[in-house]
């Protein structure tokens, strides 16, 4: 990991970056807050240590290219961040590497993370056993092991009537003249009828 | 093929049986057709083609009417003897362990309410999980939704309700990508993927609750009886909380035992199948019934809409049994909240049984198979015939009153349904169709309250009967907007037509059925009652009288309608024990647990309404636990170059102008894609604000304090 956790002991009121505008870095801030809380990590001091964590990553690729947005590169930052963390904490073993956050944060919804271990979200140098333990084991199994089964239609045979009733509906769909024309008819011969019944 | 097995109820007992049904039917629609035809011989001396017509249409007709009076009839004896010795489930003696099979519990669902689904299946759980016997049976949410908020709300309870009681492993959950052939395609793609693994699979509706010990009862019965294919259970209807919910639910509890007793009696292992809250026997529905397109497209041909029929008489041709288990209790289902959108149910319904002609003179299927199919189509094409029947009889009396022979005769007969009759004979004609509507419905409440302990679950002895008259009330104003409805759907189906229906604007506290949706419903039926009712009073006002029940209910539809989908009225009724039922009374466990979840659940805040219409996609692209859950439960696709640059396209417009612009297939789209949510999901946060949407801008703020909290599992 390319930064450890511990320069987050510096107050994050000492944080005063080279480049860039107060506004942009506070956009910046707020994002990286805003992304924690998404991540249900609501605990305000381990906010703040990973914030400025993650500000500082950002404020050293800033100086190096200014042209770049403040809350972008944090948002980076913090990515990256996870990325590495998740690697170490599910010892990577089945995820492809696009996966690994994905797969982190699905472990970490499931073994409740974020509450049991308030403090241990991106947290590289004391990561709790158990916490560990049940990140790995978390898994999320929507469907058990498949085994297929050949389900194919069978024809039913209708009968003589319904065949034939079958084939001339078949080739009236296919003639919709003659099928307006025969709702004529039967229009027709209704109003035929009731006029023949009422005589 | 399997032989259905003798040891259960011998051949010449059950033809007894059978002979003694039919026998009835035909006895009683003999005696009427004898009247009618008297009737329409006195008016002339000899039948007249319109007079045929009347008297066909009356035999079919009053058939109809028949077939319910006798299996209500023969229900009574089988009750009043204490039950029917020949079920199913008395196979299975009180207390006998019998070991279990595997079995698959699923639950096919299409856009439903997420709460009360899950929740449903929460109740489920923990119900089998107290019997013990939780090792045998899976779950699995089969889900069809095609909007993008259900779906997201469906994965994130899934989860929520997995953690919550360790279902993982035991509870599944599989969205399929394309919806092909509905619920039967749904089912028939559970079967191809997992079938192999159960011996059997119960399946649910969307809104069907059973208890852990039905379950149980159920599997047993299938494991004690090798040659069964199906055994359904009869699922009481609950939870209604409008007035015409609750009418509904009353009427099935207090009268529905009966009419289950006599098709028991008669139709034993030739039973059928309703489509939920039934158990079957896995390898022989997959051999067997998977079902065929009929002639022609739709409506009227093309896929099978109503599959359960036809899958039952399919299984029936394969040799195995069907039985209907009546005397299961713990099964329970809701029903309609309001006359539309029992109507609605109705449409899908009667197209899908409409289909069912089709299959009538099918080789190889049981006569017994083919006279549900039958009773199935006629539950529609009833309506029509009765309509056709009534305005017959209004010209038939436009006939009688014009001719000066039988206008003398006007003066000092009476008139029914037309027919310028003696008083007597017609009179009986009139007490025996009464009595064949009415006695099944007497016996019924006469059974209930002569059981005092019984009489107590609905209320006492006067509720009872109070309830009953109102109930009867309603059915008497209710019937003449069902035959419209049923009439018009049977019409559009032959015509190859869809409905069209006005959409609800909801907003109420209760979601009653509003005036506007009221007016646009019934007001054909309001205009359809007023020409008849003014015509026939000036044809003859003795006949305008005789139609004055008919022409009340449609008259009044729309007020009748409004006050039915009231939930204050239907908790009022409540209050004064109309309708209740021994589940509002003496509410089972698993009732009363669901209501108070479902309870806690709709206290949760509902997002603003701004981001309301797409917070399913919120959720997906923002949360990164829900976009995390989502991208895991998708299938790993290769996509092409164009789809590559569609998507690229489809997800900026996403973030730079928001969902609002898109429809409903460009969401579905993206929501199918992991690439596109992983992509959205890291470049929402990425982009700095003044280049996202205004909506997302909103999203990101809102989101922060509804997450204040952890995810409960059901937002509503």
């Amino acid at each position: 990991m390319e930064l450890p956790l511990e320069s987050v002991d510096a107050p994050l009121s000492r944080f005063r970056p080279r480049t860039g505008t107060m506004e942009a870095w506070n956009a910046a801030y707020v994002r990286v807050e805003d992304y924690l809380r998404a991540h249900r990590i609501h605990n305000r001091l381990h906010q703040s240590r990973l914030i400025q964590t993650v500000l500082e990553r950002a404020a050293r690729r800033h100086e190096a290219n200014p042209a770049l947005e403040p809350t972008t590169l944090a948002a980076e930052e913090i990515e990256a961040l996870m990325d590495e963390w998740f690697s170490e904490v599910l010892d990577n073993k089945n995820h492809p590497q696009e996966r690994v956050a994905t797969a982190g944060r699905v472990a970490m919804l499931l073994s409740d993370g974020p509450q049991k271990w308030p403090y241990a979200f991106l947290d590289s140098q004391t990561i709790p056993e158990d916490f560990t333990r049940e990140m790995r084991a978390s898994s999320m199994q929507a469907g058990p092991d498949m085994t297929f089964s050949n389900m194919a239609p069978r024809p039913i045979d209708l009968g003589t009537i319904s065949e034939a009733a079958g084939e001339t509906l078949e080739r009236f769909e296919k003639w919709p003249i003659l099928r307006t024309l025969v709702l004529w008819g039967f229009f027709l011969a209704t109003l035929l009828a009731i006029f023949r019944v009422t005589r | 093929m399997r032989i259905v097995s003798n040891d259960f109820i011998d051949r010449p007992r059950l033809a007894r049986r059978r002979r003694t049904f039919f026998t009835a039917v035909f006895i009683l629609t003999s005696l009427a057709t004898w009247f009618m035809a008297d009737l329409l011989w006195q008016d002339g001396g000899q039948l007249s083609v319109l007079e045929w017509t009347l008297l066909g249409l009356f035999v079919l007709l009053f058939t109809h009417i028949a077939i319910g009076f006798v299996t209500a009839l023969l229900g009574f004896y089988v009750v009043n003897r204490g039950g029917d010795s020949r079920q199913i489930t008395s196979t299975v003696k009180p207390g006998e362990e019998v070991p279990l099979a595997s079995t698959a519990v699923i639950m096919p669902v299409f856009n439903e309410d997420v709460s009360r689904v899950f929740e449903g299946m929460r109740v489920i759980f923990r119900s089998l999980e107290e019997t013990k016997k939780l090792e045998h049976f899976d779950f699995f949410m089969l889900s069809d939704s095609n909007q993008p908020n259900q779906w997201i709300q469906e994965e994130v309870a899934w989860v929520e309700l997995c953690k919550q009681v360790s279902g993982f492993g035991k509870i599944f959950y599989r969205k399929r990508r394309q919806q092909i052939n509905k619920k039967a395609g749904n089912v028939a793609d559970f079967l191809r993927r997992w079938g192999k693994s159960y011996r059997y699979m119960v399946v649910l509706d969307a809104d069907s609750i059973m208890t852990g010990e039905a379950l149980v009862k159920l599997v047993a019965t299938m494991e004690k009886n090798p040659g069964v294919g199906i055994i359904q259970t009869a699922p009481r209807l609950v939870n209604g909380e409008t007035l015409y919910s609750r009418l509904q639910q009353f009427a099935n509890r207090l009268y529905s035992p009966i009419f289950l007793a006599g098709l028991n009696y008669w139709q034993q292992y030739d039973g059928n199948y309703w489509g939920h809250n039934a158990v079957i026997r896995v390898q022989p529905f997959i051999d067997h019934c998977a079902l065929p397109d009929l002639p022609g497209s739709e409506p009227f041909g093309g896929r099978i809409l109503s599959h359960d029929f036809v899958e039952a008489a399919l299984m029936r041709k394969a040799g195995w049994a069907v039985w209907l288990a009546s005397d299961i209790d713990g099964t329970y289902e809701e029903g309609p909240p309001t006359l539309i959108e029992s109507a609605k149910r109705d449409r899908r319904w009667c197209q899908g049984n409409m289909q069912h002609s089709w299959l009538l003179a099918a080789k190889g299927f049981r006569p017994i198979n083919r006279f549900h199919l039958g009773m199935g189509v006629m539950a529609y094409v009833s309506s029509p015939l009765w309509l056709f029947f009534l305005v017959l009889s209004t010209i038939h009396v436009f006939d009688l009153v014009r001719s000066p022979a039988h206008g003398a005769a006007l003066e000092i007969q009476t008139s029914f349904f037309g027919y310028i009759i003696a008083v007597p004979e017609a009179f009986t004609l009139f007490v025996f169709t009464m009595l064949l509507l009415f006695l099944p419905k007497i016996i019924g409440v006469i059974l209930t309250v002569q059981d005092k302990k019984q009489a107590e679950r609905f209320g006492g002895p006067g509720a009872v009967v109070l309830s009953a008259l109102i109930e009867n009330a309603f059915s008497a104003l209710l019937a003449p907007v069902n035959m419209l409805f049923n009439s018009k759907f049977v019409v559009y189906t032959l015509l190859g037509q869809g409905v069209s229906w006005v959409t609800q604007k909801r907003g109420s506290d209760d979601d009653d059925t509003d005036w506007r949706e009221a007016i646009i419903t019934h007001s054909p039926h309001i205009l359809f009652g007023v020409v008849w009712g003014v015509s026939s009073y000036i044809i003859s006002p003795a006949f305008f009288w005789w139609l004055s029940p008919v022409l009340a209910g449609l008259v009044l539809s729309i007020p009748i309608s409004i006050a039915l989908s009231k939930v204050s009225l239907g908790q009022k009724a409540r209050q004064w024990k109309i309708f209740l039922t021994p589940e509002e009374t003496q509410p089972p466990y698993e009732l009363r647990r669901l209501r108070q979840n479902l309870a806690e659940c709709y206290k949760h805040m509902r997002p603003i309404e701004s981001l309301r219409a797409d917070y399913g996609m919120l959720q997906a692209v923002l949360d990164p636990y829900v976009n995390a859950v989502h991208v895991s439960l998708l299938r790993q696709r290769r996509p092409s170059e164009e789809s590559r640059d569609y998507f690229a396209q489809l997800r900026m417009r996403l973030l730079r102008e928001g969902p609002a612009g898109f429809t409903t297939k460009e969401k579905m789209a993206l929501l199918l894609d992991a690439d596109s949510m992983i992509w959205l999901h890291r470049e929402l946060w990425c982009m700095p604000s003044q280049g996202l949407a205004e909506w997302w801008r909103l999203a990101v703020r809102q989101y922060n304090v509804l997450t204040a909290a952890p995810i409960t599992a059901l937002y509503r």
